[in-house]
């Protein structure tokens, strides 16, 4: 059986990969993607306290499904808003899209 | 049934959304009574919130999600209310704008929905939904604008929230894992029985709570989306963003931290936290709205440092003598005034805007003489935002003030203060641009039926509650009184 | 503990030999000569055994209208995941949860009928 520090240990490697991606990354794309990098680290999270720690074994595993679907829509709408960017635009730069400053 | 039922005041405003696009699918040429389906949608949900109350059967639902108590009812009236407010000041710039008319309406009701279930939310899984049923609306309409900066606003406001509520995920898994629950009343046995035993783990899962909840809430350092969201979105959205969401955030922290997290040993770390947050968010909200020149930008600073206000609320837990929800109390009381107050300033801005065409504040020079009511309106509010009497801003920092010093955070009401004086500089120079300044174009403006009638009612709700404000801060502490309990 | 890491490791293991093998076995391939270099003709350039004759480089960029199909599909597909559990306790939650399962579906419908009268299906710009 693995110990469950060690789900801890990669959830929490690879919600700090994500957060690199978000600070380092320029692309919109990029950025989101590292997003979705994040909430699949927390997902995993809660599928591995779901399994070790909870009498019931099912909470986390219900709050991991709505974090797929929220994160599902997140995509979707991000997208779309890039798109319209990048039409008005031509770029999914984040630095460019800075039109406003203090 | 009972579930339908209690859940009652969110489904009336989710099935006028529903309506609201079937009508716009089907009818296109009914359009224009959009708007008035959503206020009817909304006045039945405030009648069914009235009818719990004339019930006074106070009782949860959905096996404990979903909380519906005196601290939800208050909050469901408020988020009613403002959402009215918000559809009536967007009507004209909505029929202006001509596209989408019904996704718009519908958006907005959705995520006043959200916002509901976000301030009855008693369970992490719930309180997640919700928060994400009120911001992907939030984010749509952040970008709903033709141009490019509202773009711009809507991928910054979602990219940004997206990494929140991302952390705040994680603060929540941490919290599931140390506890086995997402129950926060049952999340707070099980820390009041285990002691400081995992004191760590819960100070990491606060410290990300509180970052995630801190970017709704628009407390520094996660305001920077702010000022960029509230000028690049269009005006009725930003002016929903800056009472409806930032309500619901710091509903949901208020219930999040007293209700799960109340327990000796971890409030006084937080009240601390909070404390140190109050202080440089209003600092650096006023020192920043000083040097803004777009009126919708100092909106967006001036939010957060009224943020700050509210946050020496969460901040003055250990109140002397056993009155622990003094503070929250405050908060509410708060909240519900600066809403009036906010909303007043932010119609004004959209009816004047539209006309001239333009957010810069030396635009609005003059404004006296072209619509002495929009003037009249715009500086009351502003002058309440202050915090000079008689308005409900002067009552409602002098209540959280007070609660401040009781609990022996007289530096923090000191600067609380201080900031007030700092604030009262930017919003003078608006007003006094309004009177003094002169305009070379001195073409009156003429206001529409329904940007005056929300006016009307918020600048009279900014002055009833500025004479009166009993009723509203006895319904605040009926409202905090539900954490008292511990 | 070490056991089960230990099939994955073999499992490891067995995935790096088959293209690590390819590669260098290719390579090594190159220095036996068996015919000459470079010798290239129609008939050799052919798609092997079936397909279509590629034409242009591969790397172009999708139209976005495909956007819109790809952002339905993937919410759609996505909210499906709520139909698992759903389908496994469907025998226990009597027929209180199967009406809550359609009234789901039911919502989904909508929001295709919906996407469906805002002409979102259509290949338009």
């Amino acid at each position: 059986m693995v110990p469950l520090e060690n789900y801890l240990v990669l959830s929490a490697i690879i919600f700090s990969l994500g957060v690199y991606g978000v600070l380092a990354r320029r692309n919109a794309v990029l950025v989101l993607m590292s997003v979705e990098l994040m909430l699949n680290a927390v997902s995993l999270n809660f599928i591995a306290f779901a399994a070790y720690l909870d009498p019931n074994k099912v909470t986390g595993a219900i709050f991991a499904v709505f974090v797929i679907t929220v994160a599902a829509a997140e995509v979707g709408l991000a997208l779309a808003i890039v798109i319209r960017l990048f039409r008005n635009r031509a770029t999914s730069n984040v630095d460019e899209a800075a039109t406003m400053k203090w | 049934m009972n579930g339908i039922d209690v859940a009652g005041p969110q489904i009336a405003v989710l099935g006028a959304a529903g309506v609201i696009l079937l009508v716009d699918a089907l009818v296109p040429q009914q359009r224009r009574l959009l708007p008035f389906i959503a206020l009817i949608g909304l006045a039945v949900s405030a009648l069914w919130t009235i009818s719990w109350v004339a019930r006074d059967d106070y009782q949860t639902a959905f096996g404990g999600t979903l909380s519906l108590d005196h601290f939800s009812v208050f909050f469901y009236f408020l988020f009613a209310g403002i959402t009215a407010m918000v559809v009536l000041a967007s009507i004209d710039w909505v029929n202006r704008e001509g596209r989408g008319q019904g996704e718009y309406y519908a958006l907005v009701l959705t995520a006043c929905s959200g916002l509901m279930f976000l301030s009855a939310g008693r369970d992490l899984i719930t309180i997640f939904i919700a928060l994400e049923l009120s911001s992907i609306p939030q984010y749509v309409l952040a970008g709903w604008g033709k141009d490019v900066r509202s773009s711009e606003a809507g991928l910054k406001y979602l990219l940004l929230g997206a990494i929140a509520s991302s952390l705040l995920l994680y603060g929540m898994a941490l919290l599931y894992g140390v506890t086995g629950t997402t129950m926060l009343a049952e999340i707070g046995e099980t820390i009041a029985w285990s002691g400081d035993a995992n004191r760590s783990v819960l100070v990491v899962a606060m410290t990300l709570l509180i970052a995630g909840f801190g970017f709704k809430m628009a407390v520094v350092p996660f305001q920077m989306w702010v000022p960029d969201v509230y000028q690049g979105a269009p005006t009725p959205v930003a002016a929903y963003l800056s009472v409806g969401s930032k309500a619901a955030a710091f509903a949901v922290v208020t219930r999040i931290f007293f209700e799960a997290l109340g327990a000796r040993f971890l409030s006084d770390d937080w009240s601390n936290v909070f404390a140190v947050l109050a202080a440089v968010t209003m600092t650096v909200g006023n020192v920043m709205a000083i040097v803004q020149t777009d009126i919708k930008r100092m909106l967006g600073y001036s939010s957060i440092a009224q943020a700050g206000n509210f946050l020496v609320g969460l901040a003055a837990i250990s109140v002397a003598g056993g009155e622990f929800t003094l503070g929250a109390s405050g908060v509410l009381f708060f909240l519900a005034a600066y809403a009036f107050t906010n909303l007043g300033v932010f119609v004004a801005v959209i009816a004047i805007s539209q006309k001239i065409g333009s957010d810069q504040i030396r635009d609005y020079a003059g404004m006296w003489k072209r619509s002495p009511f929009l003037s009249l309106g715009l500086a009351f509010c502003l002058v309440s935002l202050t915090g000079i009497p008689p308005t409900a801003g002067f009552w409602a920092k002098l209540y959280i003030f007070n609660a401040g010093i009781r609990a022996d955070l007289t530096w923090l009401v000191v600067v609380g203060v201080l900031n007030s004086l700092v604030s009262a500089y930017y919003y003078w120079g608006v007003i006094r641009q309004l009177f003094t300044g002169a305009s070379e174009d001195s073409t009156a403006i003429r206001t529409s039926p329904s940007i005056g009638l929300s006016l009307g009612v918020a600048a009279a709700g900014v002055f009833v509650f500025g004479i009166l404000p009993m009723p509203l801060i006895s319904a605040a502490r009926d409202a905090a009184a539900i954490f008292a309990q511990h | 503990m070490l056991y089960e890491y230990g099939q994955i490791g073999i499992l490891l293991v067995i995935a790096l030999v088959f293209p690590v093998g390819a590669l260098v076995t290719s390579w090594a391939l190159g220095f036996v000569r068996i015919r000459p270099k470079n010798v290239s003709n129609p008939v050799k350039d052919d798609i092997y055994e079936c397909g279509l004759r590629t034409e242009g480089p591969s790397l172009v960029q999708f139209n976005f209208r495909f956007y819109y199909i790809a952002l339905l599909f993937v919410l759609f597909d996505v909210e499906l995941v709520f139909l698992f559990p759903w389908a496994l306790v469907f025998d226990k939650v009597g027929w209180a949860g199967y009406f809550e399962g359609l009234s789901f579906i039911g919502i989904l419908g909508l929001g295709i009928l919906y996407a469906w009268r805002k002409r979102a299906l259509e290949w338009r710009l």
